[in-house]
């Protein structure tokens, strides 16, 4: 791969000194003049009609200005659920957490206090949390027409991928090999709570918003509210993270736009921690059925899947169960019910479709592996996709490399068991597990425009907000690269604009791990373009500039553009305490041509430890007889913390791209996608014993060994 | 993979940073007490400054800092005392002021990230976080900032396992732990080195902070 001069280079984000000085502004960070602070009630039950609200004991508080209910507030959240209408406010409430009203005043407390007054009568309903129980005859119906929500084309059908003829590929094999796994509800718990200022300055809207994706929560927000797109603006200048759960509008941000309007003065409406775990959105829980068909020397001729994912009441995210694409074989079949359930909403983290989906495929591939006496590296590596679902050619695929060198750098020989149930020392088992993943590595819809003063700065405007990725910094390697700017002159030379709607272009929105592809991409066309006015025109002098502007959508004509990746853990795990820790991680990606190494290396490191965090850790559990969500925070949660993070190290396999820019690929999304199930295997390793619910917890070890 | 060091690349961010920074933060005067509920006069160290506010008696500490005091770097990750991202020092010890009311804190010291730097030079730590890629989304980064300025303050060579235990209470989701690790030990080793490397880029931070942005 040739070396580029700023593209690859390891660079600290072009906004660091804010990050490390406090001077970085987020949403909760402002404070305009007059503003008023919210809060929102929430339905105490998992499922229930509101017969009665009275507000005027909330409303005779000194101090309050606004209190919203379903009575005066009638907005729908479009992007709430894609198949049937969210109001902000919902009747009947169908979960823990569900919106009841939002009260606005003068500080924070008395709204609280207010939010206490509001008396509501409840008639409650019978409520249903397990997604399989959910489809049976006679369950509570949670949304009109039946708990299997619809399916693209509106019928109330499985979601479903074919390929072949499943029976053909049963027949086929020698040995078949069935299971069943299940994964729980995890909460994205990024540090930043929910939190969004709105400002009315006439008929023109301002939400100062915590969103992932400026231009999609701008567009939302003028649909949700009806407003033309010109009246509404969308600032987010820094933000604390999302993991997918801050994509889109949000209906806090609508709640604080139609609060401010009926006070007349800024809301800020500021959501609690245990409010950001339970009424948000987590990950969406799972149960796959599996069958696996495989022939004697190790080819698998079929992959069955029958998968339901519990949603919560409502459809925000797709409940996809992904992966199998990551294994050759003709033979296919996919079922997932998308299931509504009375537990919390379900939606996108991080790689949304895949960590739990892999900990099922990859626990059972191991277990085949195995069983035919065959190393499960070479098992991967025997029947590894080598076409995308055996049919369309990759534009560039790493991921036998990531396997190979990734158990080269892990030592797999030394450290793996042949026999599971391995090495011995006191209470101690020591294991050695790995798994693979890939990942669409998206081209599309972009903006980027650039202005060159007679100073010689360019201005590079962007719809990024940088959700901790370090966007900006990408575009402004990106941006130096194609302008011909020294990496040493980057920030001398280029000025990144960002994260405001009315002075940034549309931009995809920060999820998927599409930054780099998209917006990046509309960068590289738009310094083109640049160029080739300056070779017209010579540089600006005086008071003029030049513009160039860029509107990409780049497509791949009969090919598959993937990141691919192998993960390799080793796990000592006490048998006498159940407790699991990772001695040893290695993570290996093919994300292309890597822009920026320092920052990349950061985000597998964090992906990789997420994932740790989710096989060993983290459930919202809901108490069975009353619906009541019960560890809705950091330590119910249990998330990873400096004592429980293993050294992670990354090792970067750069495959030659011709698409994208400068041939990057996806690389946020897949970092969390193998890591699970590594885990999971390598547990297997050490003790011969196969968990199949997540999350591993101690007491689930200490079950199968007794 | 770098010719370039990337203090060198960094050099020069604060203009960078001064020339995108929106003007809309519009900050207003401290938020008003509230009629009629119990409030106190206290007085407290903040930064090297002898402060002097009325609070009610309701508030919390990190309340009163980034409502009252204007000092908004402190965030308020959980308000129940399980994040670390509201990490201040109080008369030198790290305390989650998410859990400290703000009249405990009359007649004390706080230290908070907006203090680190000193005479225009960032804090070896911050340095090496920015050196050491440390903040991702950057929300925890003030509390682990903090954190790590007590380990150093008394343990001025820690080990790893050090390291990992004193910080052990600042939660990053983003689970940068590898790098924050990293960063607070090349900053105990780079000792006061590093601290006269860049003098004027806390100055640019400051200027960025409160005027523009």
């Amino acid at each position: 791969m040739n070396t580029l001069n700023s593209v690859g280079h390891a660079s600290p984000r072009i906004d660091a000194l804010q990050r490390v000085t406090g001077a970085a502004t987020y949403t909760g960070d402002r404070r305009l003049p007059g503003m008023l602070y919210a809060r929102v009630l929430r339905s105490p039950h998992p499922h229930a009609r509101i017969k009665r609200i009275d507000i005027s004991k909330a409303q005779a508080i000194d101090g309050v200005k606004a209190i919203l209910t379903r009575e005066n507030c009638d907005v729908v959240w479009g992007s709430g659920d894609t198949r049937n209408k969210r109001y902000l406010f919902n009747n009947p409430v169908r979960f823990v957490g569900d919106a009841v009203a939002a009260v606005a005043a003068l500080d924070r407390h008395t709204a609280e206090e207010a939010t206490r007054l509001i008396e509501v009568e409840y008639e409650t309903l019978p409520f249903v949390l397990d997604p399989e129980e959910a489809l049976k005859p006679g369950a509570p119906e949670i949304q009109p027409g039946g708990n299997l929500s619809p399916n693209n084309q509106g019928q109330r059908q499985p979601e479903v991928l074919r390929r072949g003829n499943i029976e053909e590929g049963f027949s086929a094999a020698d040995r078949v090999f069935e299971d069943q796994f299940s994964s729980a509800h995890v909460n994205n718990a990024q540090l930043e709570p929910r939190v969004s200022i709105g400002q009315w300055q006439g008929d023109h809207l301002t939400v100062f918003a915590s969103t992932q994706g400026i231009s999609n929560c701008h567009t939302e927000i003028a649909r949700d509210l009806n407003l033309p797109p010109e009246q509404v603006r969308v600032v987010c200048q820094f933000m604390g993270g999302g993991f997918g759960n801050k994509n889109q509008c949000h209906d806090f941000d609508l709640m604080a736009a139609m609060l401010a309007k009926q006070a007349g003065a800024p809301v800020k409406l500021e959501f609690t921690r245990k409010e950001d775990f339970i009424a948000v959105h987590g990950r969406w829980p799972t149960k796959q059925y599996y069958k696996v068909g495989v022939r004697n020397d190790g080819t698998l001729t079929a992959i069955q899947l029958r998968g339901y994912s519990g949603m919560g009441p409502y459809r925000k995210g797709t409940g996809g169960i992904a992966g199998i694409e990551i294994y050759q074989c003709p033979h296919v079949d996919r079922s997932v019910y998308p299931v509504y359930t009375n537990k919390a909403v379900s939606a996108n983290l991080r790689g949304p479709d895949y960590p739990q989906s892999v900990f099922g495929l990859e626990s059972l591939m191991d277990d085949v592996a195995y069983a035919l006496q065959m190393d499960p590296v070479e098992f991967r590596l025997k029947n590894m996709t080598r076409k995308f679902n055996d049919q369309i050619p990759y534009t560039s695929i790493g991921l036998e490399d990531c396997i190979r060198r990734g158990a080269e750098a892990f030592e797999w020989k030394k450290r793996w068991n042949p026999v599971s149930g391995g090495s011995t020392q006191g209470t101690l088992r020591r294991g050695a597990g790995m798994a693979m993943g890939s990942f669409f590595s998206s081209m599309g819809r972009s903006s980027a425009v650039i202005d060159l003063d007679s100073k010689g700065i360019y201005h590079v405007h962007v719809g990024v907000t940088d959700i901790g990725t370090a966007a900006k910094t990408t575009m402004a390697l990106i941006a130096a690269e194609s302008l011909g700017v020294p990496h040493d002159q980057i920030n001398a030379k280029i000025d990144v604009i960002w994260g405001d709607t009315d002075r940034c272009p549309y931009s995809v929105g920060e999820s998927g791990s599409r930054t780099t592809t998209h917006t990046g991409y509309a960068v590289v066309e738009a310094a083109k373009d640049l160029k080739r006015q300056i070779a017209e025109k010579g540089m600006p002098q005086g008071n003029d500039i030049l513009t160039a502007t860029a509107n990409t959508n780049p497509t791949i004509p009969g090919m598959a553009r993937y990141s691919f990746v192998a993960h390799f853990a080793e796990v000592e795990v006490d048998v006498d305490l159940g407790h699991v820790r990772v001695t040893k991680y290695v993570a290996a990606h093919d994300s292309g041509r890597v822009v920026n190494p320092l920052t990349a290396t950061s985000q597998v490191k964090g992906g990789a430890t997420m994932g740790i965090g989710m096989a060993l850790h983290e459930e919202l559990l809901y108490d069975r007889a009353s619906g009541q969500p019960l560890t809705a925070g950091y330590y119910g949660a249990r998330v990873m913390t400096h004592r429980d993070a293993p050294d992670i190290e990354v090792l970067w396999v750069e495959t030659e791209d011709a698409y994208g820019p400068y041939g990057a690929k996806t690389l946020g999304e897949p970092t969390i996608i193998p890591s699970v199930a590594a885990v999971a295997n390598a547990i297997y390793n050490a003790i011969g014993k196969r968990i199949k619910d997540l999350p591993i917890t101690r007491d689930k070890v200490l079950g199968v060994l007794a | 993979m770098s010719k370039i060091s990337r203090r060198k690349f960094f050099e020069g961010t604060g203009a960078g940073i001064v020339a995108t920074a929106v003007p809309l933060k519009g900050q207003q005067a401290p938020a008003a007490l509230k009629p009629g509920a119990p409030h106190t006069k206290i007085q407290i160290t903040v930064n090297g400054v002898a402060r002097k506010l009325e609070v009610e008696d309701r508030w919390t500490l990190v309340e009163a800092l980034r409502d009252h005091l204007d000092l908004t770097g402190s965030k308020i990750g959980c308000d129940r005392g399980e994040c670390g991202a509201c990490t201040v020092l109080l008369d030198g010890k790290p305390v989650y002021s998410c859990s400290q009311l703000a009249v405990w804190a009359d007649g004390r010291s706080v230290e908070t990230v907006e203090g680190l730097a000193q005479n225009g030079k960032l804090d070896p730590l911050q340095e090496a976080f920015i050196e050491h890629d440390g903040p991702q989304c950057g929300f925890c980064t003030s509390g682990q900032l903090m954190s790590a300025k007590a380990l150093l303050n008394h343990n001025a060579h820690p080990t790893e396992d050090e390291v990992r235990a004193a910080m052990a209470g600042n939660i990053c989701r983003c689970s940068n732990y590898n790098r924050y690790v990293a960063s607070v030990l090349a900053a105990a080793q780079s000792g006061s080195a590093a601290a006269k490397r860049r003098p004027n880029t806390a100055a640019a931070a400051a200027g960025s902070s409160r005027g523009k942005a």
